[in-house]
This record gives C-alpha cells, sequence and structure tokens, in this order.
C-alpha cells in the first residue's frame, strides 16, 4: 500500500508539472488544474498500472543522444529518397524477435523503431516485431538490435535474458 | 547593456537558422507522402521528416523566445507529437497489415 500511494503521488507530481508547464504561474488555472491532475493520475494508474522495471537514468542520459541522432538521420535518408530524381526505394517486410519483456518496455520499442532510419514497426505480436522498411540494403538488424539494448538500459532489463528464449 | 542586446542578437539569429533548416524536413515529408508508392513508404515520409522538421522549429523558437516557461512548453509539444506521430503511424500500419494490403515491391 506504501508503494501504491508512492506511485500515486509520483503521478500527481508527473502532471502537476505537466499542467505548470502548459499554464506558467496563473493561480486561478488551478482551479480546473487540481481536478484534472486528480482525474489524469487515478486513470493512468488503472491504464497503465506500474509496472516491475524503473527507468534508469543513466539509460536515458545515454538514450537521448542515440535517439535524436538516429531520428535525424531517418529524417535525412526520407528526404533523399523523397527527393531523388532516380527511384532509390526497395521496400520489404522483416520479422524481428525481441527479447523485451511484455509491457511498456516492448511498446516503447515498438514505437521508437518507426523513428528509426528507414524502418517501421508494422505489427507486434508477442515478442516478435514486424518491420517494414523503406529499403532492404539498409542495416536493419544492427540498427534494431542497437535500439534494442538501449531500451533495456532504460528499463535496467538484463539482455542477457536473450538466452532463455 | 549592450553586451546583453548582441548576446539576444545572437540567439534571435541562431534561433532563425535553426527554424529554417526545419523547412526542407517538411518539404520532404510532404514530397514523399506525394510520390511514394504505397501506404507505408507514405507513413515513413510524414513520421520520419516531420518529426525532425517540427524539432529543429521547436528549437529554434525556443531559442529566440528568451523564456524558459516557454521552452519547457515548446519541448513538451514536441515530446506530444512524437507519441502521438509514432503511435498513430505504427496503428495506421497495423490496421493495412491486418486489412492485407501487400507493400508495394520493386520489380
Amino acid at each position: 500500500m506504501i508503494n501504491f500511494n508512492r506511485r500515486f503521488f509520483l503521478r500527481i507530481l508527473f502532471f502537476s508539472s505537466v499542467w505548470f508547464i502548459l499554464t506558467g504561474v496563473d493561480t486561478t488555472s488551478w482551479m480546473v488544474g487540481v481536478p484534472a491532475v486528480l482525474i489524469a493520475s487515478g486513470l493512468s494508474l488503472t491504464l497503465a498500472p506500474p509496472s516491475q522495471y524503473r527507468i534508469s537514468l543513466v539509460g536515458v542520459c545515454c538514450f537521448m543522444p542515440f535517439f535524436l541522432r538516429q531520428s535525424f538521420h531517418g529524417g535525412i535518408d526520407v528526404m533523399r529518397r523523397a527527393l531523388s530524381s532516380r527511384q532509390l526505394l526497395d521496400p520489404g517486410l522483416v520479422s524481428y524477435t525481441t527479447f523485451l519483456p511484455e509491457g511498456s518496455a516492448r511498446i516503447f520499442f515498438a514505437n521508437t523503431i518507426s523513428l528509426l532510419p528507414g524502418t517501421l514497426s508494422a505489427e507486434l505480436h508477442g515478442n516478435s516485431v514486424t518491420i517494414h522498411t523503406l529499403d532492404r540494403g539498409l542495416p536493419i538488424w544492427a540498427n534494431i538490435q542497437g535500439l534494442e539494448y538501449h531500451v533495456a538500459a532504460l528499463m535496467r532489463i538484463s539482455p542477457v535474458k536473450r538466452k532463455n528464449l | 547593456m549592450v553586451p546583453v542586446k548582441k548576446n539576444m542578437d545572437i540567439l534571435y539569429h541562431s534561433g532563425t537558422l535553426l527554424i529554417l533548416l526545419g523547412l526542407p524536413f517538411f518539404l520532404s515529408g510532404t514530397v514523399g507522402l506525394i510520390r511514394f508508392p504505397d501506404i507505408y513508404t507514405r507513413l515513413h515520409a510524414l513520421t520520419k521528416a516531420d518529426n525532425v522538421g517540427l524539432g529543429f522549429v521547436v528549437s529554434g523558437l525556443a531559442l529566440q523566445s528568451g523564456s524558459w516557461a516557454v521552452t519547457a512548453k515548446l519541448l513538451l509539444i514536441w515530446l506530444l507529437v512524437l507519441i502521438a506521430s509514432s503511435a498513430s503511424c505504427h496503428l495506421i500500419a497495423r490496421s493495412a497489415m491486418q486489412k492485407n494490403i501487400q507493400p508495394w515491391t520493386r520489380q
């Protein structure tokens, strides 16, 4: 129960800071803000129950530059293919089996695949992700594996678990 | 007071530069949406190019604003757009897969 209260308090803190960023120092806005924050915290606890994994601060610091660099490459890659006079597309589907556990880690992984250069997560079935790629010549496996390890570090998941599968 | 003004000018102009850098990404996202052959490749064009373009525009505006409150708000907007676009991109691709729409392939 203590743990639950702590979780609830953390979510209230989180949604309060979002509200604060949106509305600034206007104190009257909290007449709407306080109920909104309480409802959002309650809803988020029912819709996304706390998982056993905690986010690692070091993981966040490693993930941010990786993510920004990769999305920049993704944008440049699309720009090159869209503006080129030649047809540069060679799309296809690939399937990838992830060691990440079910829940927020896997969903986060699937969503960030779509922001890597040339890949897009098209379907998520159990631990298998179907990926659509713009170019089958890209190093898709290496990219996705890199992302997978970053997500694992972010959520403090040991990558050794792959051996159990 | 002069150095402060000069400092603001540098911030303002680098902000303008970042915004200008972001525009080609939006343009290529739209060109890709028109030129690419099928739903999946079009999703690539929209999500990736627009996210990078918005990132540049948001950081440019943040530099120009000169206020931490506005910067935090802009970053929050970018984060929310990132989450919304990657989630909706995945949902559209998934529903296309479930409708058995075959991806375009090179002959």
